[in-house]
């Protein structure tokens, strides 16, 4: 298998919502093991993209292939990829009449048919893995919204998937458990996940993604390495909403130059 | 005012295997009830179009005939139609089980609804089935959030069974109205079958409404 | 098997005195427990405690036991014990008003106790007297949330008048169940009552989801 494989391609994808365009031709793709961060302001139709790819949402037009399947084939396909990506949620939307442990175990036993034991035991594996294994017997009620995040991140990776789709997963969240999310996201990219992250944290993005793509309106405006994306960008529009955002890109601030001088 | 209670105490053993079968009229058509309304509910939610206006009839209708009109057409019109009898317990679960299904069907749909769409979404994006999803994710969510009003539905299963004397269903209250008119002492018997109802009504409320409160977490997304 | 729907046609003029009845008692109970249920629910709230428990045992009561055994209850026990002579008609109206008001008084018990404190506060605020915050602002919103309840009730009540016929008050469950033994038209008559109760009901059961639809309360 070459890394340089893309694994998931979005090819002149086009949807809409009665009078709105929320994908207006929209051509991406990820590579195997890369880390691709997806920024743009409200309403772009970021959340749209990434509930097309794991074919939640239809589209109008254009083709998502996901390991050389075209995702909308077949009822066949869309299972199966559906059990090759994870997807994490910004309202985490764990099941709340299942323990933290039958959460992540859930996955495993009733799609992948393993067995309740073995499913546990990947399943602690996951919760030590982000840190909660302690946690596993209590609803996910009692858990703060960082550690409810955790458990699903553990939820998708229990299905061993090939690639995983990160919905803004911590906008939802206090500022003081936003860490603990964002440095489980980054081990897992260390280990080499693929990850498609909708995300407003450009620190984060900055520091672990291979690969940035600024979307407006509906379309991919531009895309580059992070260097290129945060300290460079072409578009007048990606420049605006990074200032939106309080960054200050280093070259569109005069004085920052100095700044990267120091640092 | 005298009061005698030894009406009540001659024929104990009587009105007790009557209140056995007021139980088991009323759990067993809770239970048909229960399965009808289950059934009922999610094709109404998840079946589409046509499944929703056809079931929607069957439920309408319940809400619109009094029980005591579909259970005396069970007991005595039906078998015409069939051309064989019915003895009276079975028509009388039928007959309260089928009135009783449209209403858990309501209720069940209206919890099925009241889960967040994206819990669907997440259980999809496991890979589970649609059926997969609804069995293990949604209803389980639904039945936790409509537990007070399924617990009221018992209450009603119970005291509708009482309807159920009009077709001489041997229950509670038809056989008191035996002893009462043997005996000739209605304010005994009728103030003890009241205190029985009662005694059963009204605690099984209460316990829903507890039971409720410890697992109202359980069913918030 | 062979039916004759032609007693149907005969018996239509009784039969539909007997939906007449039916539809009578519903208005005549509903407008008797309005204002009981209304009385009930203040009982409720009130902080003497003696008024609040009597109010509170009645409507447990009541809404803990069969209707249908309420019924016998009164019509036996009442004149045979306490010396009350009520017609049937009378029986059966104290009846169905006594269940009736108990459930409407929980229905507007939870409609007051919904509306939140900031809401007396805000209008109190405003230099309203508790009086006027009471009837253009606490009211017109309890209403709100009332509406639905009533309506499920109504459409309850207008069913659980069939149960009456046991004490011989001439609706249509007890008409039909006449007409059905003198003439032996079973599965014929049975048919029409039920049909009749149907029309008469379906509408009502629409008209309930439309003011449950119209009224939903935002949360
Ligand atoms: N189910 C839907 N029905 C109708 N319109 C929708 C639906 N989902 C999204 N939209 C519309 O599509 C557009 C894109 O929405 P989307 O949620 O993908 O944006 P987003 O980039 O994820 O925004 P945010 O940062 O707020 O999450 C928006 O205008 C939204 O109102
Ligand atoms: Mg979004």
């Amino acid at each position: 298998m070459n890394k340089a494989d893309p694994i998931l391609t979005f090819e002149a994808v086009h949807k809409r919502y009665g009078s709105v365009m929320a994908l207006d031709g929209v051509n991406l793709s990820i590579r195997r093991g890369e880390v691709v961060c997806l920024i743009g302001p409200s309403g772009s139709g970021k959340s749209t993209l990434l509930r097309c790819a794991n074919a939640l949402d239809v589209l109008d037009s254009g083709r998502i292939v996901f390991e050389g399947n075209e995702v909308r084939s077949s009822e066949a396909t869309v299972r199966h990829v559906r059990r090759r990506m994870g997807m994490v949620f910004q309202n985490f939307e764990l099941f709340p009449h299942l323990t933290v442990l039958r959460n992540v175990t859930i996955g495993p036993t009733t799609v992948l048919g393993m067995r309740r034991a073995a499913a546990e035991g990947r399943a602690m594996a996951l919760l030590s893995k982000v840190g909660l294994s302690e946690k596993a017997a209590v609803y996910p009620s009692a858990l703060s919204g960082g550690q409810q995040q955790r458990v699903a991140i553990a939820r998708a990776l229990a299905m061993e998937p090939a690639l995983m789709l990160f919905d803004e997963p911590t906008s939802a969240l206090d500022p003081e458990t936003i860490g603990e999310v964002l440095s489980v996201m980054k081990v897992l990219a260390d280990e080499g996940m693929t990850m498609l992250v909708v995300t407003h944290e450009m620190d984060f993005a900055r520091r672990v993604a291979d690969h940035v793509a600024v979307f407006d309106k509906g379309r991919v405006i531009e895309e580059g390495s992070p260097k290129e994306v945060f300290e460079n960008a072409m578009v007048p529009r990606t420049r605006d909403f990074l200032s939106h955002l309080g960054w200050h890109g280093e070259t569109t601030i005069p004085t920052a130059a100095s700044t990267r001088e120091v640092s | 005012m005298d009061v005698n209670l030894q009406p009540i105490i001659d024929s104990w053993p009587f009105l007790a295997k009557a209140l056995g079968t007021t139980l088991y009229v009323s759990v067993a058509s809770m239970v048909l009830g229960f399965m009808i309304g289950v059934a009922v509910g999610v094709l109404r939610t998840y079946g589409g179009r046509v499944l929703y206006v056809l079931l929607g009839f069957y439920v309408d209708t319940m809400r619109a005939i009094p029980l005591l009109v579909v259970l005396v057409w069970t007991f005595f019109a039906f078998p015409l139609l069939i051309g064989r009898s019915i003895d009276a317990v079975t028509a009388g679960i039928a007959g309260l089980g089928i009135h009783l299904g449209a209403y858990v069907a309501e209720t069940i749909r209206a919890g099925l609804t009241s889960v967040r769409r994206n819990q669907m979404q997440a259980a999809l994006a496991l890979g589970m089935s649609r059926f997969q999803a609804i069995r293990t994710i949604i209803l389980p969510q639904a039945l936790v959030r409509m537990l007070p009003a399924l617990g009221s539905l018992l209450v009603i299963a119970i005291k509708d069974s009482a309807i159920a004397s009009v077709i001489a269903v041997p229950e509670l209250l038809r056989q008191t109205q035996i002893v009462a008119g043997k005996t000739f002492r209605p304010f005994e018997l009728y103030t003890a079958a009241m205190l029985v109802y009662f005694l059963l009504c009204y605690p099984v409320a209460r316990a829903v409404d507890r039971l409720y409160r410890r697992v109202a977490h359980l069913g918030s997304s | 098997m062979n039916f004759q729907w032609s007693i149907v046609w005969e018996s239509l003029p009784r039969l539909l005195d007997g939906a007449w009845m039916t539809v009578w008692l519903t208005f005549a109970t509903m407008t008797l427990a309005i204002p009981g249920g209304l009385v009930l629910a203040l009982m409720r709230l009130s902080p003497v405690t003696l008024i609040s428990a009597s109010a509170t045992a009645f409507v447990e009561f009541f809404r803990a036991t069969p209707l249908i055994l309420q019924i016998y209850w009164i019509y036996y026990v009442l004149p045979a014990y306490f010396d009350v002579q009520l017609s049937q008609l009378g029986t059966a109206l104290a009846g169905l008003a006594c269940n009736i008001a108990a459930f409407n008084s929980e229905t507007f018990r939870s409609g007051i106790v919904s509306i939140r404190r900031g809401q007396w506060n805000a209008g109190l605020a405003l230099g309203m007297a508790p009086a006027r915050v009471f009837v253009s602002i606490i009211l017109p919103q309890a209403t709100m949330r009332v509406l639905p309840a009533l309506a499920s009730t109504w459409v309850s009540l207008f069913k659980d008048t069939s149960l009456v016929s046991i004490i011989s008050v001439a609706e249509l469950s007890y008409v039909s169940l006449q007409i059905r033994a003198e003439t032996y038209r079973i599965l014929e008559v049975l048919t029409a009552m039920a049909a009749l109760y149907w029309l008469m009901g379906y509408p009502q059961a629409k008209l309930v989801d439309w003011v449950h639809r119209r009224f939903k309360v935002a949360e």
